[in-house]
C-alpha cells in the first residue's frame, strides 16, 4: 500500500487522518477479498473476463429481408470472490435493401444492456446495483443471449413486463430462500427508479420473480410479477413458467404464459438434440431441433411491444453446433393474424466468446 | 499540557499496523475461517446427499444453455461468480462447482 502523506504544521490534519483511515480500510477489504479468493482451496481463478457472444443473422419478415449482425460483449471485473462488477454492451446493425431491392443499407445501433456491482453476501442474499436486467419471465435474464436460444426472433409476449427498456436503474436482491437435495427455491426482488438518463433510461418499477426448482426430475416452475409506476394507469404484469428436461432424453421444454394491461399471449417450446439416432452419430448429436407454438391477445388496443390484433405464431428451428459455442441457427415461423399471413426466415451464426483479460494464476 | 504528538510517529504507526495485517492476513483469515467451520453454524442450505459438482453443473448450467466444454482456470471463479448471480445459485453450490471445474 502506497500513502502519500503531507504534513501541515506539527501534525497531519483530520483531513489526512481521515485519507489514511479510508485508505487502511480499503486495503484491509482489498486484501480479505484476496485471502478469501484463496480461501477457496481450488485452482480457480478470478481475473477479469471479456465474454459474449456475436452472430449474424438474415431475417427476412413477409417478403423483407433484413441483416442483423450483432457483438454483445459482457465484461466481468471480480473483486476477490465476493463482489463482481459486470457490463454488456449491445451492438447491432440492422441493414435492409434500399427501396425494396437496392443495396443494403442500414445503421449500427449501440447500447449499454446493465452495468451491474454485484456483492455476493451469502447464500441468501445476493445484492445488485446499478442498471440491471429486469427479471421477468424466462426469457429477459437466460435466453435473450443469441447464443442461448434456438429461435433468434423472441417471443411475441416478450415486451409483457419488459416494456419500456426492459431493464432496471437501483437495486435487486436474489439469492436462494431455501434449498435442499430435492428441491430449491429462488428469488429476485427488485426496485427500479425513473430514468431518463442516456443509455439509463428506466422505469419506475417494482417487481419480483420466485421460482422453484426439482433438480431429481429437472423441472422447474416459476412466477414473476412486477408493476409499472410510470404508467398513469400504474400497468400491472404477470408471468408464470415451466421449464421440464427429463432426464432419459436430450429434451428442453419451456413454457411461458405472460399477462399485461395491454394483452397477454404464451409460448410453448420444445428443442430436442438428435444424439439418440443410432447412425451418423458423430453429426446428428450436434444438432438441434425445436419447435415452438404462441400466441398473443391484445387488451385495451394491445400497443407496447403487443400486436394489436390477436397473433398466431407456429415455427420450428434447425441448429447445428460445429463446436461448443460455435452453431449455424436457422428458424420457419408463420405469423397468422385475421389481416394478413406472412412467413418469418432466419439463417445465420452465433459464437460465444469467454477470454481473460490478462494473465492469471492458471 | 498535551505535548503535540509527532506525525512521523502516527505515519509509521499506520505503516506498522497496515504491514501487520498484510502479513498475518492470510493466517488470520484462515483461522477465523478453520474456527467457524469448527463451529459448524447453522448451515445455508441442507443438502444431505453428495451432490457432486458434476451433477451441479448438469443439473443448472443446461437449464438455459448448452453447457461448454472446457473452461480455462484461470476465469472459472470470475465466470462462476456471474453464473451465480445470474442463476442464483447458492454459495454451496458455488464452491462445488469450482471444486468440479478447476480442483
Amino acid at each position: 500500500m502506497i500513502a502519500v502523506i503531507t504534513m501541515t504544521g506539527h501534525g497531519i490534519d483530520h483531513k489526512m487522518k481521515t485519507w489514511l483511515l479510508a485508505g487502511c480500510l480499503l486495503f484491509c477489504a482489498l486484501k480479505t477479498g484476496a485471502q478469501d479468493t484463496e480461501a477457496d482451496s481450488t485452482h480457480a481463478g478470478y481475473v477479469p473476463v471479456i465474454s459474449g457472444a456475436a452472430g449474424f443473422v438474415d431475417s427476412v419478415n413477409g417478403g423483407t429481408t433484413t441483416l442483423l449482425p450483432a457483438i454483445d460483449p459482457v465484461l466481468l471485473l471480480p473483486i476477490g470472490s465476493h463482489v463482481l462488477g459486470e457490463a454488456k454492451g449491445d451492438f447491432v446493425g440492422v441493414f435492409s435493401r434500399r427501396n425494396g431491392n437496392g443495396d443494403f443499407t442500414g445503421q449500427v445501433f449501440s447500447a449499454l444492456d446493465y452495468a451491474q456491482l454485484d456483492w455476493l453476501a451469502n447464500t441468501h442474499a445476493m445484492v445488485v446495483g446499478g442498471k440491471y436486467i429486469v427479471p421477468f419471465g424466462l426469457v429477459s435474464e437466460r435466453v435473450v443471449p443469441i447464443w442461448i436460444d434456438a429461435f433468434q426472433n423472441l417471443p411475441i409476449s416478450f415486451s409483457v413486463g419488459t416494456q419500456t427498456s426492459g431493464f432496471g436503474v437501483g437495486g435487486e436482491l436474489r439469492g436462494v430462500a431455501t434449498q435442499n437435495d430435492t428441491f430449491s427455491v429462488q428469488y429476485a426482488a427488485y426496485y427500479s427508479a425513473h430514468s431518463g438518463v442516456d443509455q439509463f433510461t428506466s422505469s419506475h418499477t417494482i417487481g419480483f420473480d420466485a421460482s422453484a426448482y426439482f433438480p431429481t426430475h429437472r423441472i422447474e416452475v416459476g412466477t414473476s410479477y412486477n408493476r409499472f409506476q410510470d404508467d398513469p394507469k400504474h400497468v400491472n404484469n404477470e408471468a408464470a413458467y415451466f421449464v421440464w428436461q427429463p432426464t432419459q432424453l436430450p429434451l428442453d421444454i419451456k413454457a411461458e404464459w405472460d399477462h399485461g394491461y395491454y394483452g397477454q399471449g404464451y409460448w410453448i417450446q420444445a428443442a430436442y438434440v438428435l444424439s439418440q439416432i443410432p447412425v451418423a452419430n458423430r453429426f446428428f448429436r450436434n444438432v438441434e431441433l425445436a419447435g415452438r407454438m404462441q400466441q398473443a391477445f391484445p387488451d385495451h388496443g394491445g400497443g407496447h411491444g403487443i400486436p394489436g390484433i390477436q397473433t398466431e405464431r407456429p415455427g420450428v428451428a434447425l441448429n447445428y453446433y460445429i463446436r461448443d459455442n460455435w452453431r449455424i441457427v436457422s428458424s420457419y415461423e408463420r405469423n397468422f393474424t385475421s389481416t394478413k399471413d406472412a412467413n418469418l426466415w432466419t439463417i445465420g451464426f452465433t459464437y460465444r466468446f469467454v477470454w481473460p483479460l490478462w494473465p492469471g494464476r492458471k | 499540557m498535551n505535548k503535540p504528538r509527532s506525525p512521523y510517529r502516527l505515519a509509521v504507526l499506520v505503516t506498522v499496523i497496515a504491514a501487520g495485517v498484510w502479513l498475518s492476513g492470510m493466517k488470520l483469515y484462515a483461522g477465523t475461517q478453520t474456527q467457524s467451520e469448527q463451529k459448524s453454524p447453522a448451515p445455508a442450505v441442507s443438502n444431505t446427499g453428495q451432490r457432486s459438482g458434476e451433477q451441479i453443473f448438469m443439473e443448472n448450467c443446461s437449464r438455459c444453455h448448452k453447457p461448454p466444454m472446457t473452461i480455462s482456470p484461470r476465469i472459472t471463479g470470475t465466470i462462476i461468480m456471474h453464473m451465480r448471480v445470474r442463476a442464483k445459485l447458492s454459495e454451496q453450490d458455488q464452491k462445488a462447482l469450482l471444486r468440479y471445474l478447476a480442483p
